[in-house]
């Protein structure tokens, strides 16, 4: 059994390096990442309560929540965060479409358009809506996002 | 050259698109404090006494301060506000202490144990509760307050915090005068700005006496003069900096947090302290939208001429006026829309609730307004069986009218709608409003709604803009506009780059804004950033190019006026050989002989606004803004007749943006501003219970738009008819699609359902309602 | 953002896990069973939780199966709801848990924590409740005990203090037999709470049951509800509006829609899950 009830090191691989991390028992993947050990703060906290997708990361290749997790869940797991997407086709794509304005839901959508795009059956129109819902913008009007990733999940229509 | 009117990515893109693009909160110093707000859970009631002794024994807890501490009154107008609720409370969410801890853990602890004995007192929950004789009064000392920036008319002994009037002819007369008269009541709710980015704000007294502030703000140069005014401190020790923005909408123009970081900083001996709104608070505690009830009457000939219009709006302004009054007097200038209207008699009033207090939002009450003066025009043209778009056109303000103010409008300061109305026909394939029946219960509509809208400004803002060479003659561009994402910055540097002929990345803009170095910007809201800042930075660019060529005329020994520029050389005009490069010039020219004349040239810019005034009390004449940008928005909607449910097909933009600078930034501005408009109108909105409790402050329950609810299809075009006065003609059109897009989207709804639809937002259950409420 | 103050176990068998929800009471500390997790921390972060502790339950492997076991189907409570759409060994629940949050979010939401959420809405249950044969498998102090979900649904999923889900089953022939709709509405939104969501499943005897979420605040299903449903005598219209008239608690009445509004959207949504079940068959 794992039990964590004080602050306590815990491993798992960030971005392809295999990291260990102090954590508090009761800290969301969303805290970890964005503290001084790690410093990745391009996950943003906009809620905080799983609403707005801001946060998103990859878990195992699987976009999730990051304020949703707690650190200790994702022990020994793969974590990748928007700093760890290395010239993905979805990031060129976003600069092509125009896909944001002010960026600070960016890296969530890109989490999520890049997950899409290695996602086994990517590939439809209503596939790509209903995963991007998952996440709000309030600057563009949505269509620039969903060209971006459309570009990239489902280039032929 | 070929910059302006060339899509170019925003400068910062890449590091959106990686993760690098840094936030307020991205970069913190360790050892940083945490203030933690403790809100009201009242929403009108006395503070009979208040227990902080087991939150200060929380350990890791520094300070908790609560509204004894503090005696300023805050507010950019009338100042009625105290950072921290003293006597008694006004909203539910409003800060009654701020508890100071080493991480926010403890901080929140200790919140949650501060302990307050309130004493109810009757909610002022609506404009009715407000302006009801003998009301409760949300503040007795209504009219005694100290005032910022007149004007400001507040009503003693009432909930009226301001009151603004327009006269224009006579309304009366003009009333006598008409065929045909409607009349329309509108109700809207507050609304939330909902930028991504919760606002933030960090502080930091240091031993000589600066003020450190870091913050998520549209506005640093205003954060430091009300915090040297607030707190009798020189403007210079107050140093701000405003990293990027994620997302403003004019909800971080107002000065909030960066108070509260300041008292906590002051309260822990000067400790950087960090303060940032959870998405509750930023929703419950920090300022809203307004709120508004309007009633307009319009007159009109048979054949469909405005005669006269007489209007009246009560804004909810909720707890506090804020900027409240500079929105009302912004509604009155502008109330009739874009119309030629002779006769107008407009009183926009300011009124007190027990809600949330409001600030500027996207459109400076300009989108409020045009719902309520659209709807009207289409219940006209309805009445008048004319085809609504017109009835536009027909009454469309043109050169030499004058505007409500009695502003005089030239081919310069007024963009045409004509144009843009001729434009959106074929754009949205008019049907003339027809209900068009597409299959069972299933029918479609178009509707139409036209907008204008001028700065409101100051007549004394202020932009400026720093150019400073590099070695290589490549430039860095400061100037004080916040980047929140219509890519001010980019747009700005696309002209300097232009006037110095050199191409963009040889122009490397100063991301941040840091009130110490960078030249001052009034604010960067109502859409002006391009239109003061670049002409800051046209001057700046003529500075230098004066810089460069007397530099070079030394050097090549011929007058400057023999000289030209291009491709980053200063050349002799007639014999374009004989040139030297801005390499050479740009920290000074060294001679052979390793001698050296000129030194570093940084090229200066200023801007002012001119010939604005305030607005005159008895007559409420006066010239508001610049210039108005005008534009037309249509929606086509399929909706349902059993179910009222319905869908956004198209939306549709053309406004004459004088010159589009950045044409893929300028339409992703239009799309965004018409997605949130459409999100307003179809289900955003704040709820209050009955005891003035904010029901939806999570976007669990504030819903905005997500992906597959915007329309189908956005449909964006420009006209281009130049501001003169603006570098190379631009217009300001960051806000603007947000303004009528909810007015066309209600009256297209309105035709498909037979029933005049007035609330917002417009969801199936109020299109059931205002049906019938059939089962 | 700031951690919980929460203590975190994951253990990694079932009587580990059902043992330490009593030691810890025992240590005055008080747990709380962890699925996906997107409650409990919603609550947490805003004070509003009883709990101290979390006894992550996705350590255990029998929490994970997902199977056809033998003739019945076989769903462990932590799968995430986006494993049992991907699978869909069940469409009936694939396509009532499809609609719930947002994709994102389902692919942490598990079955058991939806079934067992506080909220009034927990729509996986839905497809449980018109079905005859769902049985719950659930960890006791004795051991892992069966039971019928007919036995312990009385508003909500009562299973003893300490207790926790296992996995649900229904029968597979049922399952299959069950023609179903299931339909939620929303006031504006797709990614909202339900006004309503309704699940109904017509059996190949003709008769029609209905099972509701958001209409109260907890979800049910009514045989006189049914009854009245399954009158292929009447059409589906009349039906539905006495359906709605004959519900067993009031519409609720709250942000999401009035509760006059919620009769409406019942009536016109269940009329239209009549036609389309009826003329499927
Ligand atoms: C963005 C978002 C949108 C949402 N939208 C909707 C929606 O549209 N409709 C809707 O119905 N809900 C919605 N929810 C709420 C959601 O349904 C609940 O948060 C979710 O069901 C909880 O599941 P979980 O696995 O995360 O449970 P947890 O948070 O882990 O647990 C929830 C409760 O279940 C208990 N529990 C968990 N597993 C078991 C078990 N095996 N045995 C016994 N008890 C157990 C826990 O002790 C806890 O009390 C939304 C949530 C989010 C974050
Ligand atoms: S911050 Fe995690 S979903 Fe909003
Ligand atoms: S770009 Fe600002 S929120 Fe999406």
């Amino acid at each position: 059994m794992k039990s964590l009830t004080r602050p306590e090191q815990i491993s798992f691989n960030v971005n392809g390096e295999p990291r260990d991390v102090v954590i508090y028992p009761g800290e969301t993947l969303l805290y970890t990442l964005r503290g001084d050990a790690l410093g990745l703060t391009g996950a943003k906290p906009g809620c905080e309560n799983g609403d707005c997708g801001a946060c998103t990361v990859l878990v195992n290749e699987i976009p999730v929540k990051s304020c949703m997790v707690l650190t200790p869940e994702v022990e020994d797991q793969a974590i990748t965060t928007v700093e760890g997407l290395q010239n993905a086709p979805i990031q060129q794509a976003f600069l092509d479409h125009n896909a944001f304005q002010c960026g600070y839901c960016t890296s969530g959508f890109l989490m999520v358009g890049h997950a899409l795009s290695q996602d086994v059956d990517n590939g439809s129109p209503e596939r790509t809506v209903e995963w991007l819902r998952s996440n709000i913008c309030r600057c563009t009007g949505y269509q620039e996002i969903y060209d971006a990733v459309s570009s990239v999940a489902h280039p032929n229509g | 050259m070929t910059i302006i009117g060339t899509s170019v990515p925003r400068k910062e893109a890449p590091n959106k698109v990686t993760g690098r693009a840094r936030y307020t909160d991205d970069i913190n110093v360790p050892g940083t404090l945490n203030a933690v707000i403790v809100p009201a859970n009242k929403a009108h009631a006395k503070i009979v006494s208040m227990e902080t002794e087991a939150a200060k024994n929380v350990p890791g807890v520094k300070a908790v301060i609560t509204g004894q501490d503090v005696s300023v009154l805050c507010g950019d107008v009338t100042e009625d506000r105290p950072p921290l609720a003293r006597d008694k409370v006004r909203y539910s969410g409003e800060p009654v202490a701020l508890v100071v801890a080493r991480d926010e853990m403890a901080a929140h602890r200790a919140a949650s144990l501060v302990k307050v004995h309130w004493q109810d007192l009757p909610v002022v929950n609506t404009i009715r509760d407000a302006l009801r004789d003998n009301a409760p009064l949300v503040h007795e000392k209504n009219g005694e307050y100290a005032v910022a920036t007149p004007p400001v008319y507040p009503k003693k002994r009432s909930n009226i915090a301001d009151e603004a009037n327009v006269t224009k002819g006579d309304a009366d007369q003009g009333m006598k005068n008409s065929d045909v008269k409607v009349h329309v009541r509108v109700s809207l709710p507050q609304i939330d700005h909902a930028a991504m980015e919760p606002r933030i704000a960090k502080a930091e007294i240091l031993a000589d006496g600066r003020v450190l502030l870091h913050a998520s703000t549209q506005a640093p140069f205003e954060v430091q003069k009300l915090i040297a005014k607030y707190f009798k401190l020189n403007p210079g020790q107050v140093i701000v900096t405003a990293p990027l923005v994620g997302g403003a909408f004019g909800g971080k123009a107002a000065v909030q947090l960066e108070i509260l970081a300041y008292l906590a900083s002051k309260a822990v001996g000067g400790q950087m302290v960090r303060i940032v709104n959870a998405r509750e608070g930023d929703m419950s505690t920090s300022p809203l939208g307004m709120g508004l009830e309007a009633e307009v009457t319009l007159g009109a000939t048979r054949d469909g001429h405005l005669q006269a219009a007489q209007m009246r709006f009560y804004m909810d302004i909720g707890a506090y006026t804020d900027s409240a009054p500079r929105i009302a007097r912004a509604i009155a200038a502008q109330c009739t829309g874009p119309y030629r209207i002779a006769n107008v008699h407009t009183d926009v009033f300011c009124v007190y609730t027990n809600h949330t207090y409001t600030t500027a939002f996207r459109g400076f009450g300009h989108m409020p307004m045009t719902f309520a003066i659209e709807r009207a025009m289409d219940e006209l043209a309805h009445t008048l069986h004319m085809d609504p778009l017109d009835l536009r056109e027909m009454n469309a303000i043109r050169p030499n009218d004058v505007t409500p103010t009695k502003a005089r409008l030239t081919r310069s300061n007024l963009g045409d709608l004509p144009q843009c109305i001729e434009k959106m026909r074929p754009l949205i394939d008019w049907n003339g409003g027809k209900v068009q029946s597409v299959g069972a219960h299933r029918v479609r509509v178009q509707g139409v709604a036209a907008f204008w809208k001028t700065s409101s400004s100051p007549p004394n803002a202020v932009s400026g803009a720093l150019v400073t060479m590099n070695s290589d003659g490549s430039v860095n561009l400061s100037t004080g506009a916040v980047e929140f994402g219509p890519g001010t910055k980019t747009t700005a540097a696309q002209i300097l780059a232009e006037k110095l002929r050199i191409p963009l990345d040889r122009v490397y803009v100063h991301e941040d804004v840091n009130t110490q170095v960078d030249p001052e910007h009034w604010k960067t809201v109502a859409s002006l950033s391009t239109y003061m800042v670049g002409r800051a930075v046209v001057d700046a660019a003529n500075d230098l190019i004066g810089q460069l060529k007397s530099l070079a005329a030394a050097v090549l020994r011929c007058s400057p006026d023999d000289l030209d520029y291009g491709e980053e050389k200063i050349f002799v005009r007639d014999d374009p050989s004989i040139s030297i490069k801005f390499s050479d010039l740009a920290l000074g020219y060294k001679y052979k002989e390793g001698d050296s004349i000129g030194g570093q040239l940084m090229g200066r810019g200023r801007f002012i606004i001119r010939h604005l005034n305030l607005l005159d009390e008895e007559t409420g004449h006066g010239r508001p803004g610049p210039a108005w940008t005008v534009g037309i928005q249509a929606v086509e909607v399929e909706y349902d007749e059993e179910t009222h449910q319905y869908r956004i097909l198209k939306a549709a933009t053309v406004l004459d943006a004088g010159r589009v600078i950045n044409p893929a930034v300028a339409a992703g501005q239009v799309m965004g501003g018409m997605n949130m408009g459409l999100g307003v109108a179809s289900r955003e909105g704040v709820h209050y219970d009955a005891q003035g409790q904010f029901l939806n402050q999570q976007f669990r329950s504030y819903k905005v738009m997500r992906m597959g609810e915007q329309p189908q299809q956005y449909l964006v075009e420009f006209v281009e008819n130049p501001q003169l006065d603006s570098p190379f003609g631009a217009r300001p059109i960051g806000e603007h699609a947000v303004l009528a897009i909810g007015a066309a989207l209600a009256n297209a709804l309105s035709r498909a359902a037979d029933v005049s639809l007035n609330t917002l937002p417009i969801t199936p259950e109020q299109i059931w309602r205002e049906r019938g409420a059939r089962l | 953002m700031m951690p919980n103050p929460l203590h975190y176990y994951r253990p990694d068998t079932i009587t580990e896990a059902r043992d330490l929800f009593e030691q810890l009471q025992r240590a005055n500390q008080r747990p709380t069973y962890y699925g996906g997790g997107t409650e409990i921390l919603t609550r947490s972060r805003l004070n509003d939780g009883d709990f101290d502790a979390v006894i992550d339950l996705k350590g255990i492997p029998e929490l994970h199966v997902h199977e056809q076991d033998g003739s019945r189907l076989r769903f462990g409570s932590v799968l995430r709801l986006t494993e049992l759409a991907d699978r869909d060994l069940w469409p009936f629940l694939t396509a009532t848990v499809d609609r719930i949050a947002d994709h994102t979010t389902r692919g942490q939401i598990t079955l058991g924590g939806n079934l067992f959420s506080t909220l009034p809405y927990k729509e996986a249950l839905l497809p449980f409740l018109v079905s005859d044969s769902a049985d719950l498998t659930v960890a006791t102090p004795d051991g892992v005990k069966q039971r019928r979900l007919a036995d312990v649904f009385d508003e909500e999923l009562r299973l003893d203090p300490g207790d926790f889900l296992i996995s649900v089953t229904v029968d597979g022939q049922e399952a299959k037999a069950l023609a179903f709709k299931s339909f939620k509405m929303t006031r504006q939104d797709w990614i909202d709470y339900p006004l309503v969501t309704i699940g109904t499943a017509r059996r190949e005897d003709g008769s029609i049951r209905a099972a509701f979420s958001g209409w109260s605040s907890f979800p049910f299903t009514s045989s006189r509800v049914n009854k009245i449903l399954s009158n292929t005598q009447k059409p589906p219209e009349e039906r539905a509006r006495e359906a709605v008239a004959a519900m067993p608690f009031h519409a609720v009445d709250d942000i999401h829609g009035s509760s006059e509004y919620r009769q409406f959207v019942t009536q016109y949504t269940l009329a239209r899950m009549l036609k389309e079940l009826e003329a499927q068959s």
